[in-house]
C-alpha cells in the first residue's frame, strides 16, 4: 500500500520536474541561443561549435552602434528618472490625501498602460510638432517615453507604498522634522527600494522602446531603431553580439543585487518592525 | 482650575472643536493642565480622545478654538515647531535607524550639538534601562524594549509636554502593570506634564493625578482620580469607571437625603442626588467592593436574599456572584482570604443606604 503510494508520489515529482524544465527551456532557449551564436564563427548554423569574438569587434567598430547606445542610455535614464519622480509624487498624493475621487485618480494615472505605444508615439509627435512647434529630439523622446513609464512606475510604487505607515511621518514631524526633512530622513530611506524598482522598469521600457522613440527622433539612432533598420540587410553577427551584451548587462545587474541581498550589505524592502 | 502658582498652564485648550463633516469628534473642550500633572483622557473608542491628542500635537487643525503651550498660542503652528514629545501605540520607531539614532532624532532635528546629544543619549538610555541596546535595530527588540525606546525618544529633548497615545495597549498584561508604575515615576521625577490617552480605566486610575472621561467629543467628567472613581458625575462615568452592579427601578418616596426605589419587588434605600422626583426612573450603580455577602440577614441597610452561585478568584480579591430568587445576579468583591460562605449556600447581599450613586435615566 505504502510502496504504491510512494511510487505514485515519485512519478508525480518527476512529471513536475520535467514540466518545470520545459518551462525554463521555453523562456530562455532563444536568449541562450543568441548568446551562444554571437560567439560562433558561423552564425547561420553554429554547429559544431567554433568560437570567435569577430561579431563583437564588428559591433565596436561600427560608430553607429555606439551613438545609438548613447542615445538609448540617455532616453532610458531620462525617462526612468522622470517617470519615477512623477509616479512617486502621484502615489504619495493619492495615499496621503484621501479623496472621494481616489478611484478616478488611480485610473487616470494607469490609463496610459492601455494606450498602444504606436499611438503615444504618433500623438506626441503631432502634439509637439504641430501644436507647440517643437522639433523632435532626445528631450521629446524622453517626455513621450515617460508617459508610459510613469504609469508602470506608478503601479510598482503604489503596490509597495500601500504598506507604508504614514504615522511614521507624523512621528517624525512631532519630533521636529519639517516635511522636507521628514521625507529625506524617514520616508525615503524606507521606500527607496520600491522607487529603485520603478526606476529599473521604466528605464528598461524606454531603453528598449522602438515605436515611441522612433516618431520623436526620426533620423537620430537608438539601439532598437538601428537593430530594426539593419534587418533590411539580413541578420548581421553584430546584432547577435548586441543582443548578447544587452542581456548580459541585465543579468549582471540582477546577479549583483542578489549577491548584495544575500550578504546583507543592502536590504531591499522593509526591516519589519 | 486652581493652581499652586500663577504661571501659565503648561497646556490650555480654549473651546477647541474638531468637526469631520457632520461628525463632531471634539466639541468645545476647555482644559488647563499644570506643570506637575499626570493627566489622563479616558474614553471608549470613537470618543474623540485621540483626535484631541493630535490637535495638541499639531497633527490636526482644530475647526474652532485655541491651543496654548506655556501661555503661547500654537494653534496655527505646525507640529515640528511645537517641541512636544509623543509616544505612540504602535511605537512608530524608525525601522532603518538604530536604537541610539532613534532616540537622538528629536535632538538632531533641533540642531543640538554632537557632544550634548551624546550626553543626553547616555542619560536617556540609563533612565529607561536600555544599556547595551544602542546599536540594535527596532525589529531586534522585544515589545517592551521598543516601548522603552519610544519613551526615551519622547523624553530626550525634555519637551514642554509629553503626549502618550495608548502606549501600553500592545503590551502583555504583566509588562503593562510594570510600565504603568514606571511611566508615573518618570513623570514625577522629570516634572514634565504627561497627557495620557487610554480606553483602559485601570491604567488611568493607576497613573493619573486627574482624569477626564470623554464621550462623543465632550468631557462627561473631569477631576482628581478619586472623584472620578468615587463620585461619578454621570451614569456613563459610573458604568465606565470601576466595576458596578447596575439596578434600574422607579423612585417612590423621596426625602431630603435619601430615596426609596422599588427594584424587582424589593424596596431599596438609596442616597438622593438633586433632580430626582417621585415617579422618575432611576439607575442605581453600586461598586462591587461596596457590596457585602453575609450568611445572616443584617440588622441595617439594604439586603437581598439569594444563593452564592460562584466565587471568581482574582488573587488578592474575589468576586462573589449571588443569584437572587428571580434569577438576577449581584456581584460583590472582597478579600479572597476570608471566604465565610460556601458556594451554593443561602446568603444575604447587603450595602449601607448611603453607598452607591443614583442617576435619573
Amino acid at each position: 500500500m505504502t510502496s504504491v503510494g510512494d511510487r505514485a508520489e515519485s512519478w508525480r515529482r518527476l512529471a513536475m520536474s520535467v514540466l518545470l524544465c520545459l518551462l525554463y527551456v521555453f523562456l530562455y532557449a532563444p536568449i541562450l541561443f543568441v548568446i551562444y551564436a554571437s560567439f560562433s564563427e558561423d552564425i547561420v548554423w553554429p554547429f559544431p561549435p567554433s568560437f570567435t569574438t569577430d561579431a563583437y569587434a564588428e559591433l565596436f567598430d561600427n560608430s553607429l552602434y555606439s551613438d545609438a547606445l548613447n542615445n538609448s542610455l540617455i532616453i532610458g535614464l531620462g525617462s526612468g528618472v522622470l517617470s519615477t519622480l512623477l509616479a512617486t509624487a502621484g502615489v504619495i498624493g493619492v495615499l496621503r490625501f484621501p479623496s472621494r475621487r481616489r478611484a478616478l485618480i488611480l485610473i487616470t494615472f494607469l490609463a496610459p498602460l492601455f494606450v498602444a505605444e504606436l499611438l503615444i508615439g504618433i500623438s506626441s509627435l503631432a502634439f509637439n510638432a504641430r501644436l507647440l512647434g517643437l522639433p523632435g529630439n532626445l528631450f521629446s523622446a524622453i517626455a513621450a517615453n515617460a508617459v508610459e513609464g510613469t504609469a508602470f512606475a506608478f503601479l510598482i510604487v503604489l503596490a509597495q507604498l500601500v504598506r507604508y505607515d504614514w504615522q511614521m511621518d507624523d512621528a517624525a514631524m512631532v519630533f521636529g522634522a519639517s516635511p522636507a526633512r521628514c521625507f529625506w530622513e524617514v520616508t525615503l530611506p524606507t521606500i527607496w527600494p520600491s522607487l529603485f524598482g520603478a526606476f529599473l522598469i521604466s528605464f528598461i521600457l524606454a531603453f528598449n522602446n522602438l515605436e515611441i522613440s522612433f516618431y520623436n527622433l526620426g533620423a537620430i539612432p537608438t539601439l532598437p531603431s538601428v537593430a530594426w533598420g539593419s534587418l533590411r540587410f539580413g541578420l548581421g553577427p553584430e546584432l547577435f553580439a548586441l543582443a548578447a551584451l544587452t542581456n548580459g548587462l541585465v543579468f549582471a545587474v540582477f546577479a549583483l543585487m542578489y549577491v548584495l541581498m544575500r550578504t546583507g550589505i543592502v536590504k531591499f524592502g522593509y526591516r519589519g518592525v | 482650575m486652581t493652581k499652586a502658582d500663577d504661571r501659565p498652564a503648561s497646556l490650555s485648550l480654549q473651546s477647541v472643536s474638531k468637526h469631520f463633516g457632520p461628525v463632531k469628534a471634539v466639541d468645545g473642550i476647555d482644559l488647563d493642565i499644570g506643570q506637575d500633572e499626570f493627566f489622563s483622557l479616558l474614553g471608549p473608542s470613537g470618543s474623540g480622545k485621540t483626535t484631541m491628542l493630535r490637535i495638541i500635537a499639531g497633527l490636526e487643525r482644530p475647526t474652532a478654538g485655541r491651543v496654548l503651550v506655556r501661555g503661547q498660542d500654537v494653534t496655527a503652528m505646525p507640529p515640528y515647531k511645537r517641541r512636544i514629545g509623543m509616544v505612540f501605540q504602535n511605537f512608530l520607531l524608525f525601522p532603518h535607524k538604530t536604537v541610539a539614532e532613534n532616540i537622538v532624532f528629536p535632538l538632531r532635528m533641533q540642531n543640538v550639538g554632537r557632544a550634548e546629544r551624546g550626553e543626553r543619549l547616555v542619560w536617556a538610555m540609563k533612565l529607561l534601562r536600555l544599556d547595551g541596546l544602542a546599536e540594535r535595530y527596532p525589529n531586534e527588540l522585544s515589545g517592551g524594549q521598543q516601548q522603552r525606546v519610544s519613551l526615551a525618544r519622547g523624553l530626550i529633548s525634555r519637551p514642554a509636554l509629553l503626549l502618550l497615545d495608548e502606549p501600553l495597549a500592545n503590551l502583555d498584561r504583566e509588562l503593562r502593570a510594570e510600565m504603568e508604575v514606571e511611566i508615573r515615576r518618570y513623570q514625577k521625577e522629570l516634572n514634565i506634564p504627561f497627557v495620557y490617552v487610554t480606553h483602559n480605566q485601570e491604567e488611568a486610575l493607576t497613573m493619573s493625578d486627574r482624569i477626564a472621561v470623554m464621550r462623543n467629543g465632550v468631557f462627561e467628567q473631569i477631576g482628581p482620580r478619586n472623584d472620578v472613581y468615587r463620585k461619578p458625575a454621570t451614569a456613563f462615568v459610573a458604568a465606565f469607571v470601576g466595576q458596578s452592579n447596575q439596578l434600574t427601578g422607579r423612585a417612590e418616596m423621596v426625602g431630603p437625603d435619601s430615596l426609596t426605589m422599588t427594584w424587582r419587588g424589593h424596596r431599596l434605600h438609596l442616597p438622593h442626588p438633586d433632580g430626582i422626583a417621585a415617579g422618575d426612573e432611576v439607575r442605581f450603580f453600586i461598586k462591587y467592593e461596596d457590596v457585602e455577602v453575609t450568611p445572616e440577614r443584617p440588622a441595617q441597610g439594604n439586603h437581598l436574599g439569594g444563593r452564592l452561585r460562584d466565587i471568581i478568584f482574582k488573587g488578592q480579591t474575589a468576586n462573589y456572584i449571588v443569584s437572587l430568587a428571580d434569577g438576577s445576579e449581584i456581584i460583590a468583591s472582597a478579600s479572597s482570604r476570608d471566604q465565610k460562605v460556601a458556594i451554593g449556600a443561602a446568603v444575604s447581599v447587603t450595602w449601607p443606604a448611603t453607598a452607591g450613586m443614583c442617576f435619573k435615566s
